[in-house]
């Protein structure tokens, strides 16, 4: 027969990476050894434990859900594979048993590929043991290495892999917990603490519930320090409120928690009972790329030199985190917290440096303010700078000699933060920029002179200024600037319908018939920029809304929640968005370590072509999404109805 | 129809033609029903999936021009073990039919005759239990050259997909299937199950959607607590 029996079942293989590196022949000869096999939706297709797989399962139809099992019943999901892609190598390729259980998410039809048939052409064709073979060496070594992290390699999409069991706080934590009841005297408590050779004791309610810890630093700076009675209960000394986190959280929420709160102990909680405690000092043993170690060394610099030598540690540990499944949230929070750390350090450093240089200690009290995505607290990796300083108010005869030595300071701090690998904002909106390095009262004024008279120019920087946030702040000017442009805005709503104008001006891209929409033409054709046209949109939407109800929030995702709490967008649309601004940024945060390993310089732009079907599919729904939004914010604000 | 009473016309034939002295295949085919257990659940069972492409609807006087057939075996199609072959009908083919299957007359002038064709595809059978959607249509082409070589009707289990479909879906359809009120088309059913309809109109490509439409309905039999061999043929079995 010249033709194939099956072309549609060929023509569908030839597409799935990495078939497609196969000649023809192999491939006719791969289908004929195929079978073709249903699974309805919630059947389990491999069980994780159980017999090596006997088939590589290619999925025509459907989904499949890839999870470990884990006690009582639950389960860790660890990927999902959608249309065109497959599932069952690793167990194939090893012969041994299964890693992972496999269910199927949706009806799922798929073609199988007797193992003999696929061990076959793995052998035979270095193109597919490349392919799985990288693949297997990665879950393994994830396997094996539970617990400390992977070495650096290539990303495979965003597609998240094995070791999401690596790193949760149930490895790290105290088990053994001390816990008293808030009537204990002080006595009692710190005698406990003695016999037991521990740190702290947790307070908690009769039903369990903790309400407060008492550290050995409580004892002695409240109780030994003051001569209090000993006598008294440890309700009157504890710290409180007590920080909780369940024991699956990512070690590195716990250090955020940690961080966040200024807290050294964090009680870890099982449905309201206590179940550990974890402590700066269980962290501290960890070593390698770890959040926690790249944070300390951080702390531990004492040159600029050293600074950009630790920097280059936080893409291992951001590649590490989205492999092993971090929500977009908690990445874009230790994002910004790496980087919230290293511009501190850096001020630190750049202040005493201009100290021994002979120029003095900061004049005035400032704040160094971060503005547009890092502002938002929503950077991923490195972004261009955005940043400003604000200085207290000052007699007009000292105002140019401050001013000049901030503007050097300034000047040194943004160089410092280009050497750390973060590029000048080619739009010059940095501290070092005269313009955007003012005292208190010329910012307030700026913002208000911006609000009542909205002109292009201007509207376009408060998309970026009207997400300030204070990263380092020796004075309340935040706060006051945040009042400013609240009553600025109040009976204002011309200037809310121009940013809704503006906000419109981009459009996710997706066609009539809800087809991509990709460049036509020149360097990115056929594809599509995932920033612009996709997160943008809903970060312009969202800021418009925020400040509509007066909200200081910067960041999309608490915006979101606030406006929905307040009936602007309804619960489910909310859910959605916040769905689909969290599987762009993974996405994006992927492609950006993607091209960073190939040496390349990130872009956000994107191949539509090149994801998975199921990953396709999330993205339609996306950008479907963000179009409402945008409809709703049209109609809200009349936002076509204003003339510039 | 149930095993029992296949088994029951399998001995009285048996007995009827005594100790003849039949051809392999024919003797072999005497055997079909041997070794299959009504309690055996169905999904676990060997099935053929054929389907016939013909020079009309007319069974009194068209005839067959392709036979397309596959495997499934334990719930899995098997590509590999599929059997496809062009059928000379001795005959003219109206226009209407090649506009149906594209089979010509220049296609088939090497073709071979249908009863050197359903020899090979009886060995290919075996005594696997043989679907086809709305079965008596192929049955009755099958015991045709069946009957003019060995002088009696195939022996193998028959189930029909449509009558399944009847009796599984509809009534969980009470707005017929996929709005298509008490239709049980292939077309129907692909686009109710989401299946893949490209290959569709050649005997090879319709058997194979056959087999997918059979591996659902199985599955969804199962779901209603029809399991077992016997159940399954008395809700399906045709003779």
């Amino acid at each position: 027969m010249t033709e194939a029996a099956f072309p549609r079942v060929l023509e569908f293989v030839r597409k799935v990476v990495p078939f497609d590196t196969l000649p023809a022949e192999e491939l006719e000869a791969a289908v004929e050894r195929m079978e073709i096999a249903y699974f309805p939706r919630g059947q389990v297709v491999i069980e994780a434990g159980g017999e090596p797989a006997q088939f590589l399962y290619v999925i025509q139809t459907g989904s499949a859900k890839i999870s470990l099992p884990q006690k009582e019943g639950q389960e860790l999901l660890v990927d999902q594979r959608g249309e065109g892609e497959y599932f069952g190598a690793v167990s194939l390729l090893q012969g041994s048993r299964a890693l992972f259980r496999v269910t199927a998410r949706e009806d799922l039809i798929c073609y199988l590929l007797p193992g003999d048939a696929f061990r076959d052409l793995v052998a035979r064709y270095p193109s597919l043991e490349r392919h799985f073979g990288f693949g297997l060496a990665r879950n393994l070594q994830a396997m094996r290495t539970a617990g400390q992290a992977p070495a650096g390699g290539l990303l495979d999409g965003a597609s998240l892999d094995a070791s999401l069991v690596q790193g949760r706080v149930a490895e790290v934590m105290t088990r053994e917990v001390l816990t008293c009841l808030p009537a204990t005297p002080v006595k009692a408590a710190a005698h406990l603490m003695m016999v037991r050779r521990v740190g702290s004791v947790v307070v908690v309610e009769e039903s369990g519930h903790p309400i407060g810890i008492l550290t050995d630093s409580d004892l002695r700076s409240r109780v030994l320090a003051y001569g209090r009675s000993a006598d008294r209960p440890v309700l009157e000394f504890m710290s409180q409120p007590v920080h909780t986190l369940s024991p699956e959280s990512h070690i590195f929420e716990a250090l955020l928690a940690m961080s966040t709160h200024g807290v050294n102990h964090l009680v870890v909680t099982e449905q309201d009972r206590v179940v550990g405690l974890i402590s700066d000092h269980d962290l501290r043993g960890l070593t390698g790329s770890s959040p926690v170690t790249v944070v300390r060394d951080i702390e531990k610099v004492a040159s600029l030199d050293d600074l950009v030598l630790v920097h280059k540690k936080v893409d291992r540990v951001l590649e590490m985190l989205l492999r092993q499944g971090g929500s977009a949230p908690t990445m874009l929070a230790l994002v910004t917290e790496f980087n919230d750390r290293l511009t501190i350090k850096l001020l630190e450093l750049v202040e005493s440096q201009m100290e021994h240089g002979g120029l003095g200690r900061p004049p005035v009290p400032y704040v160094w303010m971060a503005l547009g995505s890092e502002g938002r607290r929503e950077q991923t990796l490195r972004t261009d700078q955005d940043n400003a300083l604000i200085f207290a108010n000052l007699p007009p005869e000292r105002l140019e000699a401050v001013k000049t030595w901030f503007l050097g300071f300034a000047e040194r701090v943004v160089a410092g933060l280009e050497a750390c690998g973060f590029p000048r904002c080619p739009g010059e909106v940095m501290a070092s920029n005269p313009r955007w390095c003012q005292g208190e009262r010329q910012w307030q004024e700026t913002f208000l002179r911006w609000i009542q008279d909205p002109e292009p120019l201007s509207l376009r920087l408060a998309t970026i200024f009207f997400d300030f946030r204070g990263i380092y702040a020796e004075a309340d000017f935040i706060e006051n600037l945040q009042l400013k442009l609240k009553e600025g805005l109040e009976g204002n709503r011309l200037f809310l319908r121009y940013m809704a104008k503006n906000a419109l001006y981009n459009r996710p891209p997706l066609g009539f018939l809800r087809q991509f929409v990709v460049e036509k033409s020149g360097e990115h054709k056929n594809k599509l920029n995932l920033k612009l046209s996709g997160l943008t949109p809903m970060v312009d939407a969202l800021r418009v809304m925020s400040l509509d109800l007066g909200l200081t929030l910067t960041n999309t995702l608490e915006r979101l929640e606030a406006v929905a709490q307040a009936g602007l967008i309804k619960p489910a649309l909310a859910a959605d968005l916040r769905e689909a601004f969290s599987f762009m940024t993974i996405l994006r945060i992927g492609r950006h370590l993607e091209a960073r390993a190939r040496g390349e310089l990130p872009d956000n732009f994107l191949d539509p072509a090149a994801l998975s079907g199921l990953q396709r599919k999330m993205l339609k729904e996306s950008f479907g999404v963000i179009s409402q939004l945008q409809d709703l914010m049209e109609y809200r604000y009349q936002a076509r109805m204003v003339q510039h | 129809m149930g095993l029992t009473k296949a088994r029951l016309k399998n001995r009285l034939l048996r007995a009827r033609l005594g100790g003849r002295n039949l051809p392999p295949l024919a003797a072999a085919n005497l055997l079909a029903l041997e070794g299959l257990d009504p309690e055996a659940p169905a999904s676990s069972l060997s099935y053929v999936v054929l389907d016939l492409e013909t020079t009309g609807l007319d069974p009194a006087s068209d005839r067959v021009v392709s036979v397309g057939a596959v495997r499934l075996k334990q719930g899995r199609v098997r590509l590999g073990e599929r059997f496809a072959e062009l059928v000379n009908p001795s005959r003219a083919i109206p226009p209407e039919a090649i506009k149906v299957h594209g089979i010509t007359p220049d296609m088939l002038t090497h073709a071979r005759h249908a009863g050197d064709v359903f020899q090979d595809f009886l060995a290919y059978l075996g005594r696997d239990i043989l679907v086809a959607h709305y079965a008596p249509f192929d049955l009755h082409f099958i015991n045709l050259t069946m009957k003019s070589l060995y002088g009696f009707p195939l022996q193998n289990l028959v189930l029909d997909t449509v009558l399944m479909c009847q009796q599984a879906l509809l009534p969980s359809d009470p707005y017929g299937i996929a709005g298509h009120a008490k239709r049980c088309g292939l077309d129907t059913l692909a686009k109710r199950f989401g299946l893949p309809r490209e290959e569709r109109h050649t005997a090879l490509g319709d058997a194979l959607l056959t087999a997918m439409v059979l591996q659902r309905l199985l599955a969804e039999l199962e779901h209603k607590g029809v399991v077992k061999l016997r159940q399954v043929l008395s809700l399906a079995g045709r003779w």
